[in-house]
């Protein structure tokens, strides 16, 4: 024990006198946090729309002003024609083009099959086609129903008689669509990794390349010893950062805090055991530290992109998902955002803990393994 | 007759490759990642929503209810996971079945359709913590569910305005034409800034730069030297991307390959540029690798475009994406390949491009006369 205690005293010595150490401590905390909560959003807003109106009536005029009096879209003026649009479009000044045609003030009084309008759409990001698409199809539709109500009100027809069922959209969890209350808590998984998977594979591959790996090996001080007193000092700066870290989402970014600090916590502990893991097999692998911030780069893109980061394990396909069932991120990221989001408990979530417990015992019976092999 | 200084710029560069070839595992990365990141990206990114866990919430079972659930369980975007009768806490019930969307019939629901009333709505709630998937939804799911139940009911509701959407550039919305551009911008940037930056900064560790400044070469000669390799590595990355998003994604490029080269060079130079600035700046790899990692990639995904729209973002990062040499590549490469368009519409980044790379230069110039 004794010796254990010593290593951590040594660590944390090391961690304080190292200048690069201190400042990968704090740095990605803030840095990410700022990024992510500004510049990350997946919202769509602001996008450039042009119109081409062949029938220039008080109708089109008026779908045109219920499309622009909102900030989802700039109404960047009207285009003589649809090539003209389409030039827009080639450039990127524009990346939808309504295209009303002449006979539209005529055909919207038609009550089946009216008047059809053209929506031109850039779709080289299609994720921001799509939803802009959605935004501009629900405005359109909004406004003729608007419209069709006001019309059969006036021959004393209700509407509701026409369609005797409709449906409602209620969002829960996140009425305002913020696209920061879904990333910034699923940043406690990228800061942990980095704390206790990249720092601690840094720390051991430091001693080899300065060669005081071999002195600790020549000491009393067992394998095991050496490892858990480099694993527990980042263990507990993991902690603190998951604090400070709660603190700015809470306070400065407003994110609601739904759940319990301690299942959080529990959650992360249990994290960390393939983390820092991680951290073991990268520095018993690899000759020097950039090939530590290499492989843990290389394997936390992979992990990281197939946890729903960015987007849902839903949409992948069948195979993909059946991988992804190995991803601790994947465990870890879904179980942040629901105790962040919806206050969900260990009772809801205990099929994840259980998954994310094997999977870390795994990882780190085998990088400890790996590393008692190698440190004979 | 070739010049003296051919056969000493060959000399470096027959150094460096060695150098490459040596560091079996860096290689190994370098050829790999771009295979493994586009069919990771290619599977991985799937843009479209599908099977969407949904759990239907029915008071009362009818015949009506249980084929509007089919129904909507036979569309893509939703997939019924189970039903429950009236269930009184929301939350809870978010938090215990995991689902993304709860359908919620009202009570009377079958019996007031029968009866020729209006029935109430049906509500869809959807878990707004994935802001993106539910902007989708919450915008699509309540004309889907509402047109698949008049549908059922043979009914014909009135249609005074249709918009007909038409998707240009990307008709089949392929999450592979989305992010091959992307990829090309992140992979070229880092092996042109992150290993430059690290070979010369692998001299300096080791002492070996002073010795090559001693020696009959010029600083340009040395410099030549050691980054025509790494832009043949950019090079054979580059293609690599390309055939593999051909035959594995179908992705064609539509405009003229020659001027995707050509733009591509450029990016890769100014690339370089930003490696050499870097190593110049860096005493030891450590230090040059914890600068050009997060100073290179960061802003290539983050504020490039490649994937969070920079319209939406604050006007800061809009302003600051415009002195970042990736936003315009992924402008070209976006162009050329998707839009199939030439250097007339794309003078603009083009220019801003060219911009970037003299200011680049200039800069690399004056840190090379003064710290080297």
């Amino acid at each position: 024990m004794n010796f254990i205690r010593l290593i951590i005293w040594k660590e944390f010595a090391h961690i304080r006198a190292d200048p690069l150490m201190s400042r990968l401590i704090v740095l990605p905390v803030l840095a990410q946090l700022f990024i992510v909560g500004y510049a990350l959003t997946m919202e769509v807003k602001h996008t450039p729309l042009v119109v081409v109106d062949r029938s220039a009536t008080p109708q089109s005029r008026s779908l045109i002003a219920s499309l622009s009096s909102n900030d989802l879209f700039v109404y960047r003026g009207t285009a003589a024609s649809e090539e003209q649009a389409r030039a827009l479009l080639d450039r990127g000044a524009a990346k939808l083009a309504l295209i009303i045609p002449a006979h539209f003030a005529r055909d919207i009084e038609r009550l089946n099959d009216g008047a059809h309008v053209q929506l031109l759409i850039d779709g080289q990001d299609a994720n921001s086609a799509s939803v802009a698409a959605g935004f501009a199809s629900a405005i359109i539709s909004q406004w003729t129903f608007a419209r069709l109500g006001r019309q059969l009100s006036g021959q004393g027809i209700d509407v509701a008689t026409l369609i005797p069922v409709s449906v409602t959209g209620t969002v829960l969890f996140n009425p305002l669509l913020k696209s920061s209350w879904y990333m910034i808590p699923a940043l406690v998984v990228i800061l942990v990794t980095i704390i206790t998977g990249l720092l601690t594979g840094f720390s051991i591959i430091k001693e080899k390349e300065q060669g005081t790996f071999e002195q600790l090996m020549v000491t009393p001080i067992k394998p095991v010893h050496l490892v858990l007193g480099k694993i527990i000092p980042f263990a507990i700066i993991g902690f603190l950062e998951i604090v400070v870290f709660l603190a700015i989402a809470t306070l400065w970014f407003g994110i609601p805090f739904r759940g319990n600090v301690l299942t959080l916590f529990l959650f992360a502990s249990i994290y960390m055991i393939t983390s820092l893991g991680i951290g073991i097999f990268t520095s018993t692998v690899a000759r020097t530290m950039q090939q530590v911030l290499f492989m843990t780069w290389f394997i936390m893109i992979f992990f990281i992109l197939l946890s729903g980061f960015f987007l849902p394990v839903e949409n992948m396909p069948h195979w993909v998902q059946t991988i992804t069932l190995i991803n601790p991120v994947r465990y870890f990221m879904f179980v942040v955002r629901e105790i962040f989001l919806k206050g969900s408990g260990l009772a809801d979530l205990w099929r994840q803990a259980a998954a994310m417990l094997m999977i870390g015992v795994a990882v780190f019976g085998l990088s400890l393994a790996m590393f008692h092999r190698k440190a004979q | 007759m070739t010049a003296p200084w051919t056969g000493r710029i060959l000399a470096v560069m027959r150094k460096e490759v060695r150098h490459i070839l040596r560091d079996a595992q860096t290689l190994a990365i370098v050829i790999a990642m771009p295979v493994i990141m586009m069919f990771l990206y290619g599977y991985a990114l799937t843009l479209d929503i599908r099977d969407l866990p949904t759990l239907i919430e029915d008071p009362a079972p009818c015949s009506e209810t249980r084929a509007i659930a089919r129904a909507v369980d036979a569309t893509t975007m939703f997939k019924v996971v189970g039903t429950v009768p009236a269930f009184g806490d929301l939350i809870e019930l978010f938090r215990k079945y995991h689902v993304k969307a709860v359908i919620r019939f009202p009570a009377g629901f079958g019996a007031d359709l029968r009866n020729g009333g209006t029935a109430a709505p049906i509500q869809v709630l959807i878990d707004g913590s994935d802001q993106n998937t539910a902007t989708i939804v919450r915008n699509v799911a309540g004309p889907l569910i509402q047109d698949e139940v008049l549908d059922l009911m043979h009914i014909d509701p009135p249609k005074p305005l249709t918009v007909d959407p038409v998707v240009l550039y990307n008709q089949e919305q392929k999450s592979a034409l989305f992010f091959v551009p992307g990829l090309m911008a992140l992979l070229l940037m880092m092996i042109s800034a992150l290993l430059t930056s690290l070979t010369i900064t692998r001299e300096k560790e080791r002492g070996t730069m002073e010795q090559l400044l001693v020696s009959p070469l010029r600083p340009w000669e040395v410099i030549a030297g050691k980054i025509i390799p790494y832009l043949a590595l950019a090079a054979i990355d580059g293609v690599i991307i390309l055939v593999v998003a051909r035959i594995s994604f179908g992705v064609h490029i539509h405009g003229s390959v020659l001027f995707l080269a050509a733009a591509s060079t450029v990016y890769v130079i100014v690339a370089l540029m930003l490696g050499l600035i870097f190593s110049t700046v860096a005493k030891t790899q450590q230090q040059a690798m914890l600068m050009a990692l997060p100073a290179t990639l960061l802003p290539v995904i983050i504020l490039s475009g490649f994937i969070f729209p920079l319209a939406s973002m604050p006007a800061f990062f809009q302003w600051l994406s415009n002195i970042i040499p990736a936003t315009f590549y992924l402008q070209l490469v976006r162009g050329i390949i998707l839009k199939g368009v030439g250097p007339l519409e794309l003078w603009q980044p083009c220019a801003a491009l060219c911009c970037i790379g003299l200011v680049f230069f200039g800069i690399t110039l004056r840190l090379y006369r003064v710290r080297l």
